[in-house]
């Protein structure tokens, strides 16, 4: 049995690897592998982004059924294995939220059709983003900086949830979130 | 049609992050089908939240929850190929986005002079509020105040507001720190498709008129 911390000793590299060895193999064993590192993850996710622990761990097996599904199309050039695994679980949450509002039945990976997991091909030519200038970015946000952004990124309604969270006046958060972003937006064209 | 006007930060995060609501996600979702500048921020923020999503302190699963996934696997069908899209959505002979190809678009009714407004019910979100609305040359726009989101996608035409001229492709955002009483260019009637969230205070003649059609 591996431990948590083990899990978090993969490279972000590796995680790319087992990724394209399911793609291209149907490797079960890098599935596995994945899994472990990653469904634990999407689960804390989910439960941060306010699900119950039951609905936090279905969502974390379905997208990893959707990563098997699709991992056909995830490209590395195109964004990291975490990236793409984090839009899989970001539009099933929304498909999870939008079946428990409305009565109707509707299809797996309906969300698709406002964000494509598969990119169209316009996106392909355009999108294609340095994740490392990202995650350096996020690093040299000042820890203030950085807690209200992982904040506002989790909250359906971010002002008055961090607001009442915090226990700071809605005007406050506003600004801090505001500059937060604004800081984030420098980082990432100083390093362009 | 390149956009001068684009959302907010916060907003694009909202967008990469799932959180927006339906109707404010559809109208994002409008303005990044013209705008690859847009899209290239979601796709920052995507990757944002590849890192948040790495760095999270991981949450214990359930015993087994690994071997009842594996043996889901092979009873999992391959990914589906995209449908192919339905008949682009239209009204009175006007093409809208292909965002809007799944919703049902209501018909024009009169809501004040020179003011039209369409019904745009989105399936998974019946609730939301989403109209277009038209509005001829020259006339101004609805007045009112906001009390939380609203978000415009310019369509057709152009209009004023606050020293700013807004043309098709741009997408105006206010919330509770704005008032708006914008002004339609003299060049035509101009079409946009707007969402709002949350209770809207309407001001003024066509606020009034407009009120009982939105519903909030």
């Amino acid at each position: 049995m591996k431990t948590l911390s083990d899990r978090e000793a993969l490279s972000r590299e590796a995680v790319n690897q087992l990724l394209l060895a399911i793609a291209t193999r149907q490797d079960r064993q890098a599935f596995a592998a994945l899994f472990d590192f990653v469904a634990p993850r999407i689960k804390a996710f989910m439960m941060r982004s306010g699900s119950s622990s039951e609905l936090a761990e279905e969502i974390a097996q379905e997208a990893m059924l959707l990563v098997w599904r699709k991992a056909a199309y995830f490209d590395p050039a195109r964004a990291g294995a975490m990236t793409w695994i984090f839009a899989i679980a970001r539009n099933l949450r929304i498909d999870f939220q939008r079946k428990s509002k409305s009565s109707k039945h509707v299809d797996e990976g309906e969300a698709d059709g406002l964000q494509a997991t598969e990119p169209t091909p316009e996106e392909i030519l355009f999108v294609r983003v340095d994740e490392e200038r990202v995650r350096a970015a996020l690093q040299a946000l000042s820890s203030e900086q950085e807690e209200i952004i992982r904040l506002s990124f989790f909250r359906d309604r971010p002002h008055s949830e961090i607001a009442r969270e915090l226990d700071l006046p809605l005007g406050t958060v506003k600004s801090r979130i505001r500059r937060a972003l604004a800081r984030l937006r420098d980082l990432l064209e100083e390093t362009l | 049609m390149t956009a001068n006007y684009h959302p907010s930060d916060l907003t694009i995060m909202r967008f990469a992050a799932g959180t927006l609501p339906a109707g404010p996600m559809l109208v994002v979702a409008t303005h990044l089908s013209g705008c690859p500048f847009c899209r290239r921020r979601v796709a920052t923020f995507e990757a944002a939240g590849g890192e948040i999503l790495t760095e999270i302190r991981p949450a214990a699963l359930s015993d087994g929850a690994l071997e009842r996934t594996l043996n889901r696997l092979d009873s999992s069908e391959p990914a589906p190929l995209a449908s192919p899209s339905p008949q682009p959505a239209s009204i009175d002979g006007f093409i809208l986005p292909r965002t809007l190809n799944d919703c049902k678009v209501g018909p024009w009714r009169t809501v004040g002079p020179g003011v039209k407004l369409s019904r745009v019910t989105m399936p998974h979100a019946p609730a939301a509020n989403v109209i277009l609305l038209k509005v001829k040359a020259n006339r101004r726009m609805p007045a009112h105040g906001h009390s939380d989101l609203e978000v415009t996608q310019v369509l057709k035409g152009s209009f004023s507001d606050a020293g700013n001229r807004y043309q098709p492709g741009d997408f105006v955002e206010g919330d509770d720190d704005t008032d708006h009483s914008p002004v339609i260019g003299s060049e035509g009637e101009c079409i946009s498709l707007a969402a709002i969230e949350g209770h809207v205070r309407f001001r003024g003649f066509f606020g009034r008129l407009l009120q009982p059609f939105i519903g909030l």
